[in-house]
């Protein structure tokens, strides 16, 4: 780059060659030209329809996560060593209110116990049906994409393990986010700071809905909030409401930390980094794929009802592909 | 240090042998370049968007030192198989690393014998294109994305600009030693 000479090879005198140059370059504009508009070109049709490739890029996935699913370790234990590093300073401090805190907590355990117990009862004596969670499988975070514009990840679990697009991933401190893509062997995963991450949630204190957005930052945002005159409080526990399909409900997902912002700004509670093991569970309450409306017999004519053709029913299955017209029946079935 | 070769019907078999097996060393860049796509997908997710973008890096070195190896439908391809890796809309990284060689040949053309730092100063402005118009086209894909915290991916991708330099000089003069 700082070498004295670009040029290799002298340009000829010879006015063919520099014909030869010109149009060599001018050939070289044109292919330059023609690849940009196949990438805008391509970009109208992820627009249009963004699950194309999807196939490319589960199989790109499967080819290249288990390069780092090996070379893994090292990082998790950097990341640890991080947040052990940090854990030293203010050790003491940070001991005596946690024993404080636990007191607190203890009384309101032994409270809430024998709420626990009448609670029991009541769901037995009215019959509450609930639908279970599933743990479809258990896994690492083996690689990032920390040096894109989305904020993904790739965890070692995939369709060969149930893995499916759309199930909720939970770590240990909270939600990591939802499964976007699964390979045979790896599935992405659509972190919560993703600017196009939206989760269904609720204020545990006030019990009011809303959605936490992510942004590319370290905090999520808590917009379309039901009763926005409501102030939230520093500290505030967000939690999954089980709306929307796929996130089950309880799962924390983070603490306020500035209330007063026209979208209350949210800290995550559960860090990928160095998040250890972290869960895919089935979708709570899945929304059925497409939804299907009533479905008529075809429109029957004014003069063939009049010689007592049946009015169009509502079907309650599927028509299934009709024969070759056979002649009507006599006698009309009604 | 330019070492020519004989004419082919000069060589020896062994010659001939190696000058058909050398062929692979046009690939060098393109697999540098895949590397480095590969590297950064390390598993360290920040919030925002923090790793140095190595494989636009690559791609600007490249195009500045061998030009002819890394045309530009081959930067076509790398972009489009980062894109792939990086779940992004195929197209966004594609066009804009295609844009990118375009730009930096002319670029390379115009300032002739030039310092580093100006490569420098021109990876900056480069740089900011790439993200602006990464920005856009996510736009564009129907995934709008806001701008301001790919500004951190700008500073640290600057930051790793010595790096890569140096990891391309070395690469180059062991593997493609035939013009310096």
């Amino acid at each position: 780059m700082a070498a004295p000479a670009m040029e290799w090879s002298s340009p000829s005198r010879r006015p063919s060659a520099i014909r030869r140059e010109q149009n060599l370059a001018l050939l070289g504009a044109v292919v330059s030209g023609a690849v940009i508009a196949t990438g805008l070109l391509l970009l109208l049709v992820a627009r249009v329809n963004p699950s194309a490739g999807e196939r490319l890029r589960a199989a790109m996935m499967d080819i290249v996560a288990p390069v780092w699913s090996v070379v893994r370790a090292p990082f998790d234990g950097a990341a640890r060593v991080a947040g052990d590093a940090s854990d030293y300073a203010g050790a003491v401090d940070r001991a005596r209110r946690l024993e404080q805190q636990l007191d607190l907590a203890n009384q309101r355990l032994r409270a809430a116990a024998a709420d626990a117990r009448a609670l029991s009862q009541l769901r037995k004596l009215m019959q509450v049906q609930e639908p279970r969670r599933v743990t479809v499988a258990t896994t690492r975070i083996v690689a990032a994409t920390s040096g894109s514009i989305s904020r993904t990840a790739m965890i070692s679990a995939g369709s060969a393990n149930g893995v499916q697009p759309g199930q909720p991933v939970i770590g240990t401190e909270g939600l990591i986010g939802r499964t976007m893509e699964a390979g045979q062997f790896n599935a992405r995963v659509l972190l919560l700071t993703d600017p196009a991450s939206r989760v269904p949630v609720i204020v545990q204190r006030t019990g009011q809905p809303g959605i936490a957005a992510g942004g590319n930052r370290p905090v999520l945002s808590l917009i379309d909030r039901v009763g926005i005159d409501v102030p939230l409080l520093p500290g505030d526990r967000i939690v999954t409401s089980g709306d929307g399909g796929v996130f089950p409900p309880g799962v924390l997902v983070g603490l306020v930390v500035d209330a007063g912002a026209a979208a209350p700004l949210l800290r995550p509670a559960a860090s990928p980094m160095g998040a250890g093991y972290v869960r895919v569970e089935q979708a709570y309450l899945r929304l059925p794929a497409e939804a299907s409306g009533p479905v008529y017999d075809a429109p029957v004519p004014a003069e063939a009802r009049v010689r007592g053709a049946p009015m169009p029913r509502l079907r309650d299955t599927p028509p299934a592909i009709m024969p070759l017209p056979v002649a009507p029946p006599a006698t009309a079935p009604r | 240090m330019a070492r020519s070769s004989p004419p082919f019907r000069l060589m020896t078999a062994d010659e001939r042998r190696g000058w058909w097996l050398g062929h692979w060393r046009a690939g060098v860049p393109a697999l540098f370049t895949l590397v480095l796509t590969v590297v950064m997908l390390a598993p360290l997710p920040t919030p925002v968007p923090l790793f140095p973008h190595l494989a636009l890096l690559s791609v600007f070195c490249w195009t500045m030192v061998r030009p002819r190896l890394l045309p530009v439908p081959v930067a076509f391809a790398l972009g489009a198989l980062a894109d792939l890796l990086f779940g992004m809309p195929v197209g966004v990284a594609a066009t804009l690393f295609a844009l990118v060689a375009v730009v930096v040949r002319l670029a390379d053309r115009l300032l002739g014998d030039h310092a580093l730092w100006l490569d420098w100063l021109l990876l900056a402005l480069v740089l900011l294109g790439f993200e602006a118009g990464s920005v856009g086209l996510m736009a564009v894909a129907g995934q709008p994305v806001p701008f301001w915290p790919q500004l951190w991916q700008w500073l640290t991708t600057l930051m790793a600009y010595p790096l890569v330099v140096w990891l391309v000089v070395r690469v180059q003069r062991r593997w493609l030693p035939d013009q310096g």
